[in-house]
């Protein structure tokens, strides 16, 4: 029982990685990923809603529109965004980050997020 | 051999029509120094003087080294009997060339109490300019009078350097010169200087027209020459002295305002000192030429990925800034059409040539780049080996200039030439506080702050009467002026104004502390952010008296803050739910402007320590102008009280 549940503790500490790529919507003159970021170096942790460790700076999605590129890609509302096209996002700026998600000249996006997701860490800890 | 010296022949004489054309502006500023009767006309026509010098002198060197090289190639031909090529061996790869620009130079002052009580009467004025330099190129600005109101001295002018190399060196040197001595009373040190030039006269001509002579090879004629050319005839009128100094090079690059150390020369003592803080804020950009211009361009063949045997397809292709720009025809990038793809070229890109196909003759090139942890790698083909050949030179120069010219190769850094006209609600004076308030010594902090908030009380109501003093404007938005370029990068993606606002643009005379203002309207205020309070939160941070991040204040006006919340004015910040009402949000300027303007002349390195970027998330202290333009907003849209911090933007 306990070794189940120091198993269980170990993958709950665990995140899961995603890739998730993303097809930028063209919308007239601006090309949109159709989700919202919060977060960054110059922000204030404290008031991320979705980190678990409040000293979190890193960026995170807030919110994913509903039938938007972002949502069709599998992209889920608090995930936390690690890497966009192989650029780092864990040490950035509020507005570096979003500056690297809209690139102009780049039409689809490829981030690597991380996903705290209980169930399937009990899952796994069941296997 | 006979080419190399007919282009050196050519660069001589470019120079010496330099030189004739300073001479003669210099005379020209001589003649009107001696003729000016008005202080003002007078100080320019000093520095124009000044300028014309510094720019002799710089010519004047240039001149000195291009025949210092000439005779060293001499020898060095006769000794070997080998042709020495004039650019150095040719395996050595310049980088590109690109444009820099200096711009918003700020410096602040800091000035004592005692000064107020300094000469009764009038005010103790000094003219003051810069003088910027990189290699051969020597720009001024603009004249500023500067007297005890001012609390910085900033240059709005915008100076770019079209031809510099990476590894340039700008000196910023500033320049003052006392605006109240009698010009006209004789000196000793002046006689003694018309006295040095009349004797040398004769043969400082001589030395002068030997150092003209495009044969002439001995370096130090041409030195001495270049030090006698210097005082020039001897002039009645302003001298300006050297105030500080400093170097900006690559390292000082960056796409937002920095600051930097000044090297001050001269001290209380003579009568063209300005009590400088001691350090400058300006805005240095660079846009290397590889960045901006296409460094190569030609049909390509790209290799499909997958399929066998493999297929190519014909693109142009165009190299500039950190892409490969490929479009299906030559028209299509003539016509400013989408490219057909984009390969980036940047530091982490690997490029090499190889010879996998066994049918084609031709070589081809593998360009690797890293997308999200992959590798993905695009083979292309050109027609012939010597295309191939070149656009391998292309590649490596492009390498090259991305590790001489380093940040600058990240984007595109924009360098904006200000506009002409000068919006009509500047001020004329730069704009201060202690120009309009009295406040005398022996008034302790909660004096002024209730003096303050006295003011801006009348302010209020004097403003909604249609009439308000010339400082206002500091807080008032106005149509154009140079923050509108920016302004209009964020605008397209945040189409939301307040509503309500009479106001529409930013203007920020001081453009450290609101530099970060620009982007007010900024993707924080797209109506689809997910909590109803988010909208506003892009106002919220000036209001957050208790963020960490806020400039130093003195510890006894915190405490007056402090109180002067807990009496119920600051209710209106805490909570985010109740409509304020007017009366209670007169007080919340008070709160704010004090920090500001106390905080100038306790720390002025608060003030140029804003080295935030333009984007929404910069909250760097600016509480300037922000409460007082929100306050009209405040009154309407209660939700922006939200203190809360934490920006969201859509992508």
């Amino acid at each position: 029982m306990s070794s189940f549940l120091s198993q269980l503790h170990f993958q709950l500490s665990c995140a899961l990685q995603q890739r998730i790529e993303i097809c930028k919507l063209r919308q007239g003159e601006h090309l949109i990923l159709g989700f919202s970021i919060g977060g960054g170096i110059d922000q204030d942790p404290g008031q991320n809603p979705f980190s678990e460790d409040k000293s979190d700076k890193g960026i995170y999605v807030t919110r994913v529109t509903p039938g938007g590129p972002a949502e069709v890609a599998g992209l889920m509302m608090g995930d936390k965004v690690m890497q966009v096209n192989g650029w780092d996002m864990t040490m950035v700026t509020h507005d570096q980050a979003r500056k690297r998600l809209t690139k102009k000249n780049e039409d689809i996006v490829r981030l690597l997020v991380t996903r705290k997701s209980l169930e399937q860490a009990v899952r796994h800890s069941m296997m | 051999m006979a080419s190399v010296n007919n282009s050196k022949n050519l660069r001589d004489s470019d120079i010496q029509k330099k030189i004739d054309h300073e001479i003669r502006m210099r005379d020209g500023a001589c003649k009107l120094l001696a003729a000016c009767s008005q202080r003002d006309q007078a100080l320019e026509a000093a520095k124009s003087l000044l300028t014309c010098n510094t720019r002799i002198m710089a010519y004047m060197s240039e001149l000195q080294r291009m025949k210092e090289a000439q005779v060293m190639q001499r020898v060095a031909r006769r000794s070997d009997g080998t042709r020495s090529s004039d650019a150095g061996p040719m395996d050595d790869r310049l980088p590109c060339k690109g444009k820099v620009a200096i711009s918003d130079l700020r410096i602040p002052l800091m000035w004592k109490d005692t000064e107020y009580f300094k000469n009764k009467g009038e005010l103790h004025r000094c003219a003051v300019f810069c003088l910027l330099q990189v290699g051969g190129e020597i720009h001024d600005t603009d004249m500023v009078m500067v007297d005890r109101t001012l609390t910085d001295i900033c240059f709005d002018n915008t100076i770019v350097f079209s031809e510099a190399s990476p590894g340039f060196e700008l000196r910023v040197e500033l320049y003052s010169c006392c605006s109240e001595e009698d010009y006209s009373a004789g000196s000793a040190p002046r006689k003694l200087a018309s006295k040095l030039s009349s004797s040398l006269g004769r043969s400082a001509g001589k030395k002068l027209r030997v150092a003209m002579d495009p044969g002439a090879c001995s370096p130090t004629s041409n030195a001495g020459a270049a030090t006698l050319l210097l005082p020039g005839p001897a002039v009645a009128g302003p001298k300006y002295h050297l105030l500080a100094h400093t170097s900006l090079s690559l390292s000082h690059v960056q796409d937002s305002f920095r600051t930097h150390d000044l090297s001050i020369s001269g001290n209380e003592e003579c009568s063209y000192w300005v009590p400088l803080y001691g350090s400058v804020c300006c805005r240095l950009a660079a846009q290397p030429h590889c960045m901006t211009q296409q460094m190569m361009s030609g049909c390509l063949k790209v290799k499909q990925l997958g399929g066998d045997p493999p297929s190519w397809t014909n693109v142009y292709g165009v190299l500039k800034g950190t892409n490969l720009f490929c479009y299906h025809r030559q028209e299509d990038m003539e016509a400013n059409v989408e490219p057909a793809f984009t390969i980036a070229i940047n530091k982490e890109t690997r490029i090499r040539a190889s010879e996998k196909d066994p049918h084609s003759k031709a070589q081809s090139i593998c360009i690797s780049n890293q997308y999200g942890g992959e590798e993905v790698t695009h083979t292309l083909s050109a027609d012939s080996r010597e295309e191939t050949h070149r656009w391998m030179e292309a590649f490596w120069q492009q390498f090259c200039d991305m590790s001489q010219w380093k940040q600058c190769c990240d984007d595109l850094m924009k360098i904006e030439l200000p506009s002409p006209r000068k919006p009509a609600l500047v001020t004329s004076k730069q704009g201060s506080l202690y120009h309009e308030i009295v406040i005398d010594t022996s008034d302790d902090i909660s004096t002024v702050t209730d003096i303050l908030t006295r003011r801006m009380q009348e302010l209020e109501l004097r403003s909604q009467l249609g009439t308000s003093p010339p400082w206002m404007s500091l807080f008032e938005e106005s149509p154009g002026g140079p923050r509108t370029p920016r302004l209009a990068r964020h605008s397209p993606r945040s189409p939301h104004r307040l509503p309500h606002s009479p106001l529409s643009s930013l203007r920020c005379p001081w453009p450290g502390l609101l530099s970060s203002d620009a982007s007010l309207t900024s993707d924080s205020d797209s109506p689809c952010s997910t909590s109803p309070c988010s909208r506003h939160r892009g106002w919220a941070e000036p209001l957050s008296l208790s963020s960490p991040r806020f400039r130093p204040r003195t510890l006894s006006l915190d405490a007056k803050l402090s109180t002067l919340r807990g009496r119920g004015y600051g209710g209106v910040l805490q909570c985010s739910c109740q409509p304020p009402s007017s009366s209670s949000l007169a007080p919340i300027p008070a709160q704010c402007v004090p920090q500001a303007t106390l905080s100038c002349s306790s720390s002025t390195s608060s003030n140029s320590s804003s080295e935030g970027s333009h984007s929404p998330s910069s909250l760097d202290g600016t509480p300037f102008s922000r409460p007082s333009s929100a306050r009209r907003s405040l009154r309407n849209l209660r939700a922006k009280l939200d203190p809360r911090n934490w920006l969201q933007s859509q992508v």
